[in-house]
Order: C-alpha cells, then structure tokens, then sequence
C-alpha cells in the first residue's frame, strides 16, 4: 500500500540499490565486453606485425602514455572540462534569459529570432581569431566558443519549455491572480527544465567540441594544444591517449547530467520508475 | 440553511448574487472562422446556492465558466449590447482580484515537481491567506498522501486534491467545470457522494458545470439546462429535494422524475448528452 509515507524500510531500500546494481551489470556487460574483443584483436593485430606502430599504436601504448605522464593528461584536461563546462554555464544563463524575454512577447520573439538564427549559422571556429584579438588568450576566448556553440539549442528550448504549460495549471494560478513573475517562478520555469535538460544533453558534446576546436587554433593550452604538439612529434601513442580522455571527459560530463537530471526532474515521465 | 430559491427570490434579494450573466454570447477567432461559442446565455447563482449547468459536450458551458472565473474576456457578436457579468456585484476580474474565486477544472492542473501538501499551500499563498492545510486535507479524504507527488495519485485522487487546493483560500464562489468527468464510473459515484456531503457543511456558492443529469439533480438547487451550439441557456429547472441528501434519493419518484424533466429540457433542442 503506498499511502504510508514513514521512511521506506531499510532493508527495503538496501535490496532496491542491490537490485539496481544488478540491471546495471546486466545493462553495461554486452558493451564492456564488445570493447574487451575490441581493443585485444586491436592488440593482436599491430602485434603480428600487420601495420606499422606510429600509424597504429597498440592498445597497450596508448595505455603506457596514459601511465607515464598522468599529471600532463589530467591538467589538460581540466582545463579544457573548464572552458567546455564554463561556456555552457555562460550559454545556459544567457539563453534562459533570452527565453524568458521571447516566452512572454512575440515581438521580442520576432525582433531577436533572426539575429539568434544568424548567430547559429555563423562558423564560430572563423570567429575565434577575432575573439584572440579582443580577449587574449586563456580561458575566456575558449570558453566563449563552446558558449557560441551552444546557446541557440539552450534557447530553443527554453522558449518552447516556458511555453509548455499545462493549461489547466495556468487556469488555476491566473483565477488566484498570480503575476507575470509568480507565473514564472512558479509554473514556467520548472515545466521547462526537462526541456532545458534536453538541450543539455545536446549540447555538453558540442561544448567539449568547441573547447577542443579553440585549443586546436590557438594552440592554447588544454587537450587541443596537447593534441596538436603529439601530432607534431607523430606520437600517435598519445593522440590516441588524447582521445580516450576526451571520451573520458565526455562520459563523466553526461554522467554528471543524467545524475542531476533524475535528482531535479524525478517528477517527469521521461526520469522513469517515480 | 439555504432552501432552493426562485431565481427571482435570489435577485430580489438584498444581497448580489454570487453570479449573475445575462446576454453573454462569445466569438471565438480562429483561423477557419469564427466559432460562435455562447448566444445570449444567462443564469444566476444566489449566495449559497449549489448550480448546476448542464449541457451537450461543445455547448460552451467551459466558455461560459472561463469568463465568469475572468479568465477569458467576453466578445460579442458585432452590434451585441455589452453582457453583463457580475460576481457579488463586481466584475470577474475584481473578483479574482479579490481571491473570490476557487476553480476545479476537469483536468485537476497539479504541480507535479510539488507534493500534495505543497500543491494546496501553493493556492493560499498565492491568495496571501493562511490556511490549515492538514484540515483541507482531511476534508478531501487524502490525509495520509500529504507527502506524495501527483503522478503517485489515481485520477479521483488528483480531484481530491484539486478540490482542496480550490478550497484552501476560502473563496466565495467554487467554479466547478466537470471535475469528475475525467474518472472513471466508480470514483465518479463516490466522489459525487462526498462532494454533496462536504457541500452540505459549508454551503458556498458553486456553479458545477457537468454532463450527467443524475450529477446535477442530485448535487444542485437549481439546474440550468444548455442547448447546442452556440449555447444558450434553454430551461432552468428548481431541484426542491428535501436536504442532506443521499444516494437512496435517486430511486424515488421525485428525483427520477426531476431527471426526466432535465432531460427533456436538453432533447428540446439537439440531442440529449
Ligand atoms: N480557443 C478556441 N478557439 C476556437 N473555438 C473554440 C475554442 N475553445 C472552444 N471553442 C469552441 O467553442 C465551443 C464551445 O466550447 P466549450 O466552451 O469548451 O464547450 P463545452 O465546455 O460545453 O464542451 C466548441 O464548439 C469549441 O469547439
Ligand atoms: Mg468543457
């Protein structure tokens, strides 16, 4: 019976997460050990002598390059996980700002619909040595990119999500004469997070992109400048390392916003079993 | 007590009615035309009265509830003189204003990211009242779900819980648009039950909007019948059954009788619901 509200029993609870871990196990195997065959026929290959090692590194030393410097790879890669997750913050605040001013007015809609659509269109990667004139180097020219890269998605979103209220809701909150802002507050902004989410998802990988991009052009810092120097050297050992670590970043990231996607959004249909 | 008025006793009497809409008619604009929702409607709900409006789906009973709750403004056919719609005497939007008014829509329009609790708190502190949640909660008979989201809850439950939060700011008149027609038969004949009970106690004024003759003789003092589209009012019909009333009322002759009447006020025109 689910009328009892009292803590759920902890025994209860323990079997769930066992039980959870279990689905997990059954959910991640088949991939785990497609990748397992994968990287040993990998191995095995370049090591019967079928292709030449600067072309194609073994498994084994992408894995040493890895091992040998791990300070170099992590460094790198926050600062790129910096720009990429600075960008998006920048993006997510500018572009919910944006949707809120376009969710109340057409006009605005009308008037800041274009530019935005340009903005889209615009090759941002032939922008950034304007922004290495304006900003230097560092983070912010960096960040701006994945910014850029990502704030019409966000915006999209957010002006449909802000629309997306259950009328019968509105009903109600407008016949207690709620105002504009408790509207808002209350009613808009919560109904549009699982779309705000859903833009999230799309753009956490565009970020990374942008941030890598910007690194590549400027050779500043990050996983970009450290691709670029191995692909100097021809050390295909470490581009390959590079790339397990973006790969790497961009699991964690994703992961980080599914976790906080169910804690926020546990009320919404599409966050499953609440 | 409120025995079943004469609509005339109600306007005569000193006090406004709680609602009072005379020659409303409503165009809708759309794009494939105007849809004339409401031809001249009028009716009147007396303080503390209970009033039903029944008619066929489309009739534009919601268009009328809409515009008395102010949340839609009138528009006439060109050339109309101006409707008049008064709740206690003032205009719908003084009246929501005034936090007069509480509304339970078929669909109940929860917050689902709010628990049950909050989702009724939300209503009187929107309204800047205080309100004794727990108690509305009671009242409702969904006490021990206060701490459960919506989509936890059946659809009778989901009701419940719309009806306390239209109660919880204490308003002077209950909009009421179909709020059982969304469940299912069973839920729909216990929850009539409860609501005629709870209504008994506090006798607010309430237009129930609904499709079921036996909803509206065994809930109302007075019935408004409805023809189709673009509505008006076609008949309005005394129910003087003795109160509290109970489910054993709609076997005895007079109730079946009252049914009848109703039902050949909505044949008058178009087809019965
Ligand atoms: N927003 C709208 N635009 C155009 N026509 C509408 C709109 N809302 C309702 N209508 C039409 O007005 C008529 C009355 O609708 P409604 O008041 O919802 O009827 P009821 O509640 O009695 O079923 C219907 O024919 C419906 O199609
Ligand atoms: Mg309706």
């Amino acid at each position: 019976m689910s009328g009892e509200h009292r803590p759920a029993d902890p025994s209860a609870a323990r079997a769930r997460r066992l039980s959870d871990a279990a689905a997990l196990v059954t959910a991640a195997a088949p991939p785990v050990l497609a990748l397992a065959v994968l990287v040993a026929v990998w191995e095995a290959w370049v090591r019967l002598g079928q292709v030449r090692e600067y072309l194609l590194p073994p498994p084994s030393a992408v894995g040493a390059a890895l091992v040998d410097e791990p300070g170099r790879y992590a460094t790198a890669a926050a600062e790129t996980a910096a720009a990429a997750a600075g960008g998006l913050v920048l993006a997510t605040v500018a572009a919910m700002l944006l949707a809120v001013a376009m969710a109340h007015s057409r006009a605005v809609e009308r008037a800041l619909y274009p530019p935005a659509l340009l903005l889209k269109l615009t090759p941002i990667v032939a922008v950034y040595p304007l922004f290495t004139i304006w900003f230097g180097f560092g983070l912010w020219p960096k960040m701006l990119v994945a910014a850029l890269i990502t704030f019409f998605p966000t915006l999209v979103n957010a002006v449909v999500g802000l629309r997306s209220v259950d009328p019968a809701a509105l009903d109600l909150l407008r016949s207690l004469d709620a105002s504009p802002p408790q509207i808002l507050m209350r009613l808009r902004l919560p109904s549009a997070l699982p779309y705000l989410f859903a833009a999230l998802r799309i753009s956490v990988p565009l970020a990374l992109i942008g941030a890598v991009v910007a690194e590549f052009l400027s050779g500043d810092g990050g996983m970009g400048q450290l691709i670029l120097i191995a692909n100097g050297d021809l050390d295909t050992a470490t581009l390959f390392a590079a790339v397990v670590v973006l790969v790497a970043l961009g699991v964690l990231l994703t992961g980080l916003l599914a976790y906080s996607e169910r804690r926020v959004l546990f009320w919404h249909a599409s966050t499953g079993d609440m | 007590m409120a025995p079943a008025t004469a609509p005339g006793a109600a306007l005569a009497d000193a006090s406004p009615p709680a609602l009072l809409v005379r020659g409303l008619s409503h165009l809708y604009r759309s794009p494939a035309g105007d849809v004339a929702a409401l031809d001249s409607a009028a009716l009147a709900v007396g303080a503390g009265e209970f009033v039903a409006l029944v008619g066929p789906s489309g009739c534009g009973k919601t268009t009328l509830l809409r515009i008395a709750a102010g949340l839609l403004a009138p528009r006439p056919q060109p050339g109309d003189a101006a409707p008049t719609v008064e709740l206690f005497g003032a205009s719908p939007d003084a009246a929501r204003r005034g936090r007069w008014i509480g509304l339970v829509a078929q669909e109940p329009g929860l917050l689902p990211w709010l628990t049950v609790e909050r989702n009724v708190r939300l209503a009187a502190e929107l309204a800047g009242v205080r309100a004794d949640v727990p108690a509305l909660l009671e009242r409702v008979g969904i006490a021990e779900f206060a701490l459960h989201h919506p989509a936890e809850l059946s659809g009778g439950m989901r009701q419940r819980v719309a009806l306390a939060r239209a109660l919880a700011h204490a308003p002077r008149l209950l909009l009421m648009d179909e709020p059982l027609g969304a469940l299912d038969e069973l839920s729909r004949e216990a929850l009539r039950l409860e609501l005629l009970a709870l209504w008994e106690r506090d006798r607010v004024s309430v237009l129930f909007v609904t499709h079921s003759i036996r909803e509206a003789v065994l809930l109302a003092d007075r019935v408004f019948v409805m023809g189709e589209r673009p509505g008006r009012v076609l008949a309005e019909l005394d129910v003087a059954l003795p109160r509290p009333r109970g489910e054993e009322l709609v076997a005895t002759p007079a109730f079946v009788g009252l049914e009848s009447e109703v039902r050949a006020a909505l044949g008058r025109r178009g087809a019965p619901a």
